[in-house]
């Protein structure tokens, strides 16, 4: 005993591998999730359609064109991805050049449309139009495909 | 001398083991885990329904192909007292229908497929949804379902609202 404690008294330190593993990893975590739900999944209540006949959304090239909700149906603009628009026709015109310069990068691509369950269909109609007529200006053959998105609950799907 | 022997004694009464940590890698594990358990749930249940918006000033249509009147379902709102509340109407001599479903069951209805060969409209038939400007969108996608449902294909919004 007495051999042992010659070299020097016991040390006590804390083994901090694990908690730099979890901070670095929780950081990647918030870094990631916070880029994707701001940018692309803009919070609001999508519509819940009863028996729904959805389709799974495309994995790729696609780009989300949200009508961000305001207060009592109103919206407060269209945002895709980081660029928002306002709701005016100055604001869907900004919109469809934008699309427009999207589409001529990759003309297959699908805009995912998200809109609030009680947002009107006035409001939402620029948007379409906007989409539409950005699509006439591209190079894509035969139609300019939108995804509208829902919730869907009952997890079933159709082939289509 | 008295220091060599004391390091000779230490090394005959505790052999150096070998040991894993194990500590950081259950530690990684777990985060993981969690991340896969909640990113799953992000898009939980997000699903769309595709909608092809043709190309329509193009004029390089086929001259001989048939123009096909597409079927026209308006979505009239009933007033501001219930938002959620429309009148539907099906453009033609048509029984109206009062409810999404009724609309369902008689586009089903009048589909041509192998079970009812003498159906009015082929899948592709278009049909157009002319929501009115106060229509609320989940009403709009109330409507757009119920046609899906019946087993259309070509289902589009009118040009203006």
């Amino acid at each position: 005993m007495s051999v042992v404690h010659e070299r020097g008294n016991a040390r006590i330190e804390a083994n901090l591998t694990p908690m730099i593993d979890m901070t670095f990893l929780l950081i990647v975590f918030f870094v990631l999730v916070s880029r994707i739900s701001e940018v692309e999944n803009v919070p609001m209540e999508l519509p819940r359609p009863i028996d729904p006949a959805t389709v799974p959304p495309p994995e790729e090239g696609r780009v989300v064109l949200n009508v961000l909700p305001g207060p009592d149906g109103t919206v407060e603009g269209y945002k895709v991805g980081a660029a928002q628009f306002a709701p005016t026709p100055d604001g869907a015109a900004a919109l469809e050049r934008h699309l427009a310069t999207l589409l001529a990068q990759n003309p297959d691509l699908d805009v995912n449309l998200r809109a609030d369950r009680a947002t009107s269909y006035a409001d939402i109609s620029p948007a379409l139009e906007a989409v539409a007529a950005a699509g006439r200006t591209s190079d894509r053959a035969a139609s300019t495909r939108i995804n509208l998105v829902v919730v869907n609950d009952q997890r079933r799907s159709v082939a289509r | 001398m008295s220091r060599h022997g004391a390091r000779h004694a230490i090394s005959r009464r505790a052999r150096p083991r070998l040991t894993l940590n194990l500590t950081p890698m259950i530690d990684v594990v777990f985060q993981l885990l969690i991340y896969f358990l909640v990113s799953t749930n992000f898009a939980l249940g997000e699903q769309v329904y595709r909608v092809d918006l043709p190309n329509r000033e193009e004029g390089a249509a086929d001259p001989f192909a048939l123009d096909e009147e597409p079927l026209r379902i308006e979505l009239l709102a009933a007033g501001d007292a219930t938002p959620g509340l429309v009148a539907i109407r099906i453009e033609g001599p048509w029984p109206q229908p009062s409810s999404f479903e009724e609309l369902h069951d008689f586009l089903e209805s009048r589909r041509i497929d192998a079970d009812r060969p003498a159906g009015l409209f082929a899948p592709d038939h278009p049909v157009l949804i002319d929501p009115g400007p106060s229509v609320r969108w989940d009403v709009t996608v109330d409507a757009f379902n119920a046609v899906v449902r019946a087993g259309y294909t070509n289902v589009g919004f009118a040009d203006e609202p």
